[in-house]
């Protein structure tokens, strides 16, 4: 029993991580339709830079979090613009193209600058609690409250908000929500804002947790990928309900089947999901 | 790829030249196909240097004479990534477009075994380090011989080591779907067996995961005594800091080589404390011979940084190869190289410790044997214990009953 | 209110709309009638700034608003009720008719709400219900109300009873005439014309992308040539 909790604990960190990620994913998918595979790299880059700040300019992680965060900010916004946006009338194989591209200048971006290292940003929380037999690292504890702060901040934002209603608008009817008056060119960049800090903030976490290195952001949006089509392309309910439960059923797969199969386990339950629900989670029929 | 020439000593060498009546004075190029950059850099690049330290040191103290001439040498450097197509290719160049005979490096059992595959038909000889895949020297391939014991050469003596501890329930976490980690495993659990031990389990990772929980969970939940970690550093500095996060409170054994600095970079040096690193005797500060020692020195002055704990393996090869070309008396003739290199006794420059088997530094199967030690990690420093119980000779004759 | 002159737009290289003149005056119900492909579509997305004009001018109260983009034509005080109803499936009642404000900045939103829902007392029953799951007919009195919540100088309606019942057709109609008393400026696209006549105040024909009668909705509907073709008398 303690085992179980255990691993479901171990679980929720990592689909917490999944859940920022497919949360980006998502939204960009809902407004534009964009598989955006570069979200991965980007992530990455945002640890690689509190890295850098924090273990290569002595800057302390409270200060330099919020910097990378705005940089993500801006680089998203600056995605929007440079690449997607030029393409957004272009048949959709354009767009692929566009992220494709993307991920691989993105990657050779990270390598050019912080090299092919492993880097793990340095966090002073090694203490350890204990709940009944269930063991919580502090810096764990960390990546669930402040993802579970960022997913509550999202929901509130996309469905408290004008500007968050009008996201959802847009992904629901765009001509519609141009009708409303909504001005579907800033839209996007918002979109784009928002998801990219939310990437970074997983990136952060990633390399706290474990480490940053070439190639873990294209695993990383391959699970987002995954949890997207779990969920339902486009929800949010979904991103959020399918990340966590990604995460412990890797967790629970590697724990009670086999550590060496945990990734297929967990698509397999993915495909045994879509079989009785091809429209996801918590997707909507067509 | 990369092509690199050592210019180190350059300025050495010049002045040596100079001071010296006018010899006729060739260069002979030879070449490391290793993983310069990428995962495996870690070990590969490291004995790239290491080859470059000792070609300069040897083009230092005159060069080697072969025949009443002098050579200088020149290291031509390929980066193979680690990868077997890319070493492949990488030693293809070297043979047919730079004329390389005699080539070095090869940290990686992958990129190393797909070379040997054909090295044979070459008028070549291959000198392996790092890589650590038994089945590279079973073949008594003539033209190849390897600095580095086979993994389950030091498994045995690992399992031995851990049975006469006591432990009975050992549980393992490793790298497994790689061949030479499975065989260190395998042998180790041939020992503990002997001793009335036993594997409670066999939990696997993948190069890139750095979530260890749910294996480490698992173990928990199985009353096991101890744990062994087999696979690279960065994954098993991860598993020792998660496994003190989830209050697994096992003794700790290992099969990894890494440095202090590559340990710290991933876990504190108090969830490091106790562990064990039971692998071939590389080299740690602490345990270094005055050969150890001076190399420590000269690598860190050359590039800045301490030397990786197997780097030694090319460094060595570069004196065998100086030696062999001596006593063969010739640099045209690969087979005779090759047959002076299994008739070699220990250079007296090398850095790591080999056992010879009778009196030679390579057996008949081109496999050269070092003692195999037991590290413990104190106070921040990977610390020489004892040795583990190695027997070269049997393994050696084992050996040469595999094919 | 509206005054278009000399309209021409289309799809690409083809033109559907060959120099079109329309008034819409304060206060007044407009009707646009004509068969399927006539260009009443195009008109209203012309309009609305879904499409841009190839030439000619659109002016809204003396202001030109010809090629702005539709955010900002919503803004300029035009909101068009779309065919097909269009509302925002998977988003609450509720929440539709507050996007139906977004343009909006005032603080008379909450009243209007309450306006709406009293006057559409099935969106007070399902105000929290998914706007997807409504049936066609409450979807369409959804999107009439969103409509209206931008509080609007002029209101398009595109085709409001397409695909309704009959008898939801003619609840459809009751609200319209009721907006109409209520002294909003509508221009109606309607395939149903007698519905649209009996409403309008007058009436446009439209025939391939021209305008080929004009007069007040009795006249229209009087007129031997539209009784024949688009009464079915």
């Amino acid at each position: 029993m303690i085992e179980i909790l255990q691993q479901i604990v171990n679980g929720i960190a990592i689909g917490g991580v999944y859940v920022l990620i497919a949360l980006g994913l998502t939204t960009v998918f809902g407004i534009l339709g964009i598989a955006h595979f570069a979200h991965g790299s980007v992530s990455m880059f945002g640890g690689y830079l509190t890295f850098f700040l924090v273990a290569g300019q002595g800057i302390p992680l409270v200060i330099a979090i919020p910097v990378a965060l705005t940089a993500g900010v801006v680089l998203g916004m600056a995605i929007e613009l440079l690449a997607y946006r030029p393409v957004r009338k272009a048949s959709h194989i354009n767009a692929f193209i566009v992220a494709l591209g993307l991920t691989m200048m993105v990657e050779g971006l990270n390598l050019e600058f912080f090299g092919h290292e492993q880097v793990v940003i340095p966090t002073s929380f090694d203490r350890v609690f204990n709940i009944g037999g269930v063991t919580l690292p502090e810096l764990r504890l960390y990546v669930i409250l402040a993802a579970a702060l960022l997913i509550a901040a999202m929901t509130i934002f996309v469905e408290r908000t004008k500007t968050g209603q009008a996201i959802r608008a847009v992904a629901e009817n765009r001509d519609a929500a141009i009708l409303m008056g909504v001005n579907v060119r800033t839209i996007p960049l918002v979109v784009f804002a928002m998801s990219t800090a939310l990437g970074v903030a997983a990136g952060i976490m990633v390399g706290a947790l474990f480490a940053i290195a070439p190639g873990i952001g294209e695993g990383l949006v391959i699970k987002g990928f995954a949890v997207l089509i779990l969920g339902g392309l486009g929800s949010i309910p979904g991103a959020i309900v399918g990340g966590i439960v990604l995460g412990i059923t890797e967790s629970l797969a590697a724990g009670f089947v086999s550590s060496a199969y945990k990734d297929v386990i967990a698509f397999l339950v993915m495909i045994f999901v879509l079989l009785f629900r091809p429209q996801g989670l918590l997707g909507k029929a067509s | 790829m990369k092509r690199t020439i050592s210019t180190l000593a350059g300025a050495a060498v010049a002045a040596l030249i100079a001071a010296q009546p006018v010899l006729a004075e060739e260069t002979l190029a030879i070449g490391v196909s290793d993983a310069l950059t990428g995962g495996a850099a870690v070990y590969g690049l490291p004995q790239a240097n290491a080859v470059k330290l000792a070609a300069s040191e040897i083009n230092a103290a005159g060069g080697i004479s072969v025949g009443g001439e002098t050579y200088m040498l020149e290291v031509i450097a390929y980066d193979d990534k680690g990868n077997p197509t890319e070493a492949t290719n990488a030693v293809r160049k070297l043979i047919d477009r730079d004329g390389v005979k005699y080539i070095l490096g090869f940290c990686c059992s992958g990129a190393t075994g797909a070379v040997a595959s054909f090295i044979e038909y070459e008028d070549a000889v291959m000198l392996v380090g790092n890589a650590a895949e038994r089945s590279i020297t079973t073949r008594e391939i003539p033209n190849l011989t390897r600095t580095r014991p086979p993994a389950d050469y030091t498994g045995a003596a690992a399992g031995a080591f851990v049975a006469a501890k006591g432990h009975k329930r050992v549980a393992v976490l490793g790298a497994l779907d790689v061949g030479f980690y499975a065989s260190y495993v395998d042998a180790f659990e041939k020992e503990l067996n002997k001793a009335g031990g036993e594997i409670v389990t066999r939990e696997a990772f993948a190069l890139k995961d750095r979530d260890m929980t749910p294996q480490l969970t698992k173990i928990r939940g199985l009353e096991a005594d101890a744990l062994l970690v087999v696979g690279y550093v960065e994954p098993a500095a991860f598993i020792y800091r998660q496994s003190v996060e989830l209050g697994l409170d096992l003794p700790r054994y290992g099969f990894t080589s890494g440095s202090e600095e590559q340990f710290l970079r991933v876990a504190t040096s108090e969830q490091m404390e106790g562990v064990w690193d039971l692998r071939p005797t590389e080299l740690t500060l602490l345990s270094a011979t005055e050969n150890g020692i001076a190399y420590h020195e000269n690598y860190a002055a050359a590039y800045g940084i301490s030397p990786s704990p197997s780097s030694p393996y090319a460094y060595d090869q570069t004196y065998a190869l100086k030696d062999a070309l001596e006593a063969a008396g010739t640099v045209e003739d690969t087979a005779a190289v090759a047959r002076a290199l299994r008739e070699l006794a220990v250079p007296d420059e090398v850095v790591m410790q080999y056992l010879p088997i009778d009196g030679k530094m390579f057996d008949r199967n081109g496999q050269a044997y070092t003692s195999n030690g037991a590290f413990q990690w104190r106070d921040g420093n990977w610390t020489f214990v004892q040795d583990l119980p190695s027997d070269p000779v049997a393994y050696s004759e084992f050996l040469s009953t595999l094919d | 209110m509206l005054e278009v002159r000399g309209l021409r737009a289309g799809y690409g290289a083809i033109e559907v709309l060959h120099g079109i003149d329309l008034d819409v005056a304060e206060g007044e119900c407009v009707a646009l009638i004509g068969a399927n492909g006539a260009g009443k579509t195009t008109t209203l997305k012309t309009i609305c700034g879904l499409l841009a004009p190839k030439a000619g001018t659109i002016r809204l109260r003396g202001r030109e608003i010809g090629g702005l983009s539709g955010h900002a034509i919503v803004r300029e005080g035009v909101t068009m009720c779309p065919e097909g109803r269009q509302v925002f499936p998977q988003m609450s009642v509720l929440k539709n008719l507050r996007m139906g404000a977004y343009a909006r900045s005032d603080d008379g939103q909450a009243d209007d709400l309450e306006r709406m829902m009293d006057m559409f007392p099935i969106l007070r029953e399902r105000a929290h219900q998914a706007a997807g799951t409504l049936s066609g007919g409450e979807q369409e009195m959804l999107a009439i109300a969103r409509a209206l919540m931008a509080r609007p100088k002029l209101c398009i309606f595109d085709e409001p009873s397409l695909g309704l019942a009959p008898k939801i057709v003619a609840e459809v109609a009751a609200t319209l005439g009721r907006i109409r008393e209520m002294g909003m400026t509508i221009l109606l696209v309607e395939q149903n014309s007698l519905m649209a006549l009996r409403l309008a105040d007058r009436a446009y024909l439209l025939e391939a992308g021209e305008i080929v009668l004009e007069g007040t909705g009795q006249e229209l509907q009087s007129h031997p040539d539209v009784a024949k073709a688009y009464l079915g008398h």
